[in-house]
């Protein structure tokens, strides 16, 4: 396997397993009751302890 | 950031519309945090407020409402806060109330309810300058002593003027713990008071204070009760003879406490504010017009149409500028990597391609946050709702529906969060289910880049500003009859009266506006270059793998008298094709073969279920795949435009018809496809039920008229 072919799967390979990571934080702070979405709205935040 | 000393707390609480938050950021400049109040999705904003000589508060920016006698959970979220009730704050050292200036009656009513927690208080007579243009003159003084002593000070927080004597006054009722004169209770209701908490202290064995008393016999929600742990059974009897002993006394017990209050007031108010020549009554010529019945919405249409093309013209340029950057950034990094074609591809094609095709929407953003900042400041906002108000009462709708929907076409996630003000659960339910429907911003990009593709192309750039009020009126068109359906047919909603305040007309403040559309930018950046960046990749990985070398020398066998230009064009497209994302693209394609889609489309609808904006950076790296640093300007768009069915029926002809460019809209328009939304529907109605309903009807209905208006209007052009 050629150099190019090793960065070019590291990238997509990243972009997978943040965009995974990404969901799985959003789906547990919905079950902490906060809001999960993209909106960038102040209840984003997740509850005080 | 700089923290208060000793802990002291501090909070301000008002009436809706009174300058309240702005007064706050006036308190606390940019040193803010926002959070949430544990287990409620209401905002904690709290900032450091220095009251001068070093000595700094802890400010909370509490919700606004206009009585202790909560009915949703903001409102309890106030009286916890205040009476100290919430597990990690601690009971506020002062509570500054701030009162509208022109209205002190009604707005003290709240500062009286206040009283009764025994708090020290700082009276803030904010919007001076809006009294005394109306001849409004206030004895500050003469209302301190009638109060017993608070400080009372007059600011315009707006303008910035008299936050000193705010400061002031807040350092000094914290010294001097100061608290506001109280209510004098008629004997049987102050002995109706004393018998309610003299049982709920003794059947719950917790200590019940006389404020807590006044919630228990006046309201009719029993959120103090419930958190006091005093049952139904135990309360009963209590309550129905405190009930009756105030009623005997001659007051109806649900109206005694505003009557009382009130009554109070008047005679503290006496003689406080004198009227003199002023301008009164300017918002209300001004409303006579823009309410007007019949000119009120066509003056809100030409408004909307106006707010549109002005989005479109003021963005053209700077679009056209990024645009060249996006291509400039091209050609600097793509003719290094000519060795590396898969990696040249990766950047140029993917990562620059996609995530440009979406920055480039980014001067339509600004301008858009602008205007709707402008219209939220100058309190024609709230105009709007008082119009929408006659269409959404037709279908049912309760009156605290239409803060969400209008909130709705900037994100549906906040606006379905926000349906908890709703009382009933059958009207937050009906109201959550039609939120979606309206057109939050992320469907602005693909209206944008249709707008700019075709219809001003092909009808005028007014016809661009005519199409995007059309489309954001399409989800109200079928909001309103689904919201019949539901609220009369299926939950039988009851009526409730609406009541909305309007605010004063005023000149927008800039740094107030700015901040919003910055915010608001910041984040549509930040999303291109976190999630949208992302997605970029993973469906350019799709469009571009498997590569199969005798794909390449299959098209060079077929065409061998054919230029070497035409036939790497031929291998790039059949690349394309024969790519993961365009096999399953054509896998897909027969079921939006009706709505006039191709595969590439087909690709770009599937791949933006998850969030719709990504319909513009799938369309991107679809439509720039093996392209590398050729693309010209404005790339996208004319790689669209020039876009023909290759087989079938309609070969030859453009994919993008009138047709399909309005199906795509309309389909965008209605369909369901945001990730976050669909679980906070689930979220906020308790299960996945309403939340699987939503996405069903909202797909099935968005397909059905996608298809309507692609075979009606393939037929008439």
């Amino acid at each position: 396997m050629n150099l190019e072919a090793v960065i070019v799967g590291a990238i997509v390979g990243f972009a997978v397993a943040w965009l995974v990571r990404r969901w799985l934080a959003a789906a547990r702070r919905r079950k902490e009751g906060g809001c999960a979405g993209d909106c960038g709205c102040a209840t984003k935040l997740k509850p005080k302890k | 950031m700089s923290t208060p000393d000793a802990g002291l707390l501090v909070a301000l609480v008002g009436n809706p519309n009174t300058g309240k938050s702005t007064l706050f950021n006036a308190l606390t400049g940019l040193r803010q945090r926002v959070g949430n109040y544990p287990g409620v999705t209401v905002a904690r904003k709290s900032g450091t407020c220095d009251l001068g000589d070093g000595q700094k508060v802890e400010l909370v920016d509490l919700p606004g409402l206009y009585s202790l006698a909560a009915a949703s959970p903001d409102e309890q979220v106030v009286i916890d806060a205040l009476s100290g009730n919430i597990a990690g704050d601690r009971r506020p050292d002062a509570v500054v109330l701030v009162v509208d200036s022109t209205n002190l009656l009604r707005n003290l009513f709240l500062a009286s309810q206040v009283a009764e927690l025994g708090r020290p208080v700082v009276i803030v007579l904010n919007q001076a300058d809006v009294a005394k243009e109306q001849g409004l003159r206030i004895d500050t003084e003469l209302l301190s002593r009638r109060l017993g002593g608070v400080p009372v000070v007059m600011s315009s927080a707006w303008k910035g003027e008299g936050i000193l004597d705010v400061r002031r006054a807040i350092a000094s009722a914290v010294a001097n713990q100061t608290p506001m004169k109280r209510v004098a209770w008629p004997t049987n209701i102050a002995a109706a008071l004393t018998d309610v908490a003299t049982a709920a202290a003794a059947d719950t064995g917790k200590p019940v204070t006389e404020a807590e008393g006044q919630r228990l016999l006046f309201d009719t929600n029993p959120s103090t009760a419930d958190r006091l742990g005093w049952t139904l059974a135990q309360r009963d009897k209590t309550l129905r003879s405190a009930r009756d002993r105030v009623r005997n006394s001659g007051y109806n017990p649900m109206a005694a406490e505003p009557l009382v209050h009130y009554a109070h007031l008047r005679i503290i108010l006496e003689g406080v504010v004198t009227e003199g020549a002023g301008k009164a009554g300017r918002s209300a010529a001004v409303d006579r017009l823009l309410l007007h019945r019949f000119l009120g919405p066509v003056l809100f249409l030409g408004i909307m149409l106006g707010f549109f093309g002005s989005v479109f013209w003021l963005a053209k340029f700077p679009m056209a500028w990024i645009q060249s950057g996006v291509d400039w950034t091209k050609t600097i990094v793509a003719p290094p990597l000519d060795a590396y074609p898969m990696l040249q591809s990766l950047l140029a094609d993917g990562i620059i391609g996609g995530v440009g095709a979406f920055l480039v929407f980014l001067p339509q953003i600004l301008i858009l946050f602008l205007f709707i900042g402008i219209l939220e400041d100058s309190g024609y906002m709230a105009r709007a709702a008082f119009i929408m108000d006659r269409l959404f009462s037709w279908c049912g709708l309760n009156g605290k529906s239409f803060v969400p929907l209008l909130s709705g076409f900037a994100c549906a996630i906040p606006s379905l969060l926000s349906t908890r003000t709703i009382e009933d659960p059958k009207a937050r339910l009906a109201t959550a289910f039609v939120v979606p429907f309206m057109s939050c911003s992320a469907r602005f990009p693909i209206y944008a880049l249709m707008c700019a593709a075709f219809i001003g192309p092909l009808y005028g750039p007014g016809w661009e500003s005519v199409v995007m009020v059309g489309m954001h009126c399409v989800g109200l068109f079928f909001a309103v009859p689904t919201a019949f359906v539901l609220t009369r047919l299926v939950l039988k909603v009851k009526p409730q009266p609406f009541v909305l305040e309007l605010p004063r007309y005023q000149m927008p403040k800039p740094r107030d506006v700015l901040w919003r559309m910055w915010q608001n930018a910041a984040e549509f950046v930040s999303k291109a270059g976190t999630v949208i960046f992302a997605i970029t990749i993973i469906v350019w990985a799709l469009s571009y793998f498997p590569r199969d070398a005798s794909v390449a020398e299959r098209i060079k066998a077929s065409n061998p008298t054919a230029a070497e230009e035409v036939v790497k064009a031929k291998t790039q497209a059949a690349y394309v094709e024969q790519s993961y994302m365009g096999r399953f693209g054509k896998a897909v394609q027969p079921v939006f073969d009706p709505l006039g889609f191709d595969w590439k489309i087909t690709v770009g609808v599937l791949a933006s279920f998850p969030a719709r904006e990504v319909i513009v950076s799938t369309l991107g790296v679809t439509y720039s795949v093996g392209e590398g640093a050729k693309a010209d300007s404005q790339h996208l768009r004319k790689a669209m435009q020039d876009a023909k069915w290759s087989e079938g029926p309609r070969a030859g002809s453009p994919i993008f018809s009138l047709a399909a460019v309005l199906a795509l809209m309309v389909f965008f328009a209605l369909c369901s496809q945001c990730g976050p939304t669909i679980a906070t529907l689930a979220q906020e109605t308790g299960g996945w039920k309403w939340a699987a309903g939503s996405f069903v009807y909202m797909t099935a209905l968005a397909w059905l008229a996608g298809t309507a208006v692609y075979q009606v209007v393939i037929r008439l052009t």
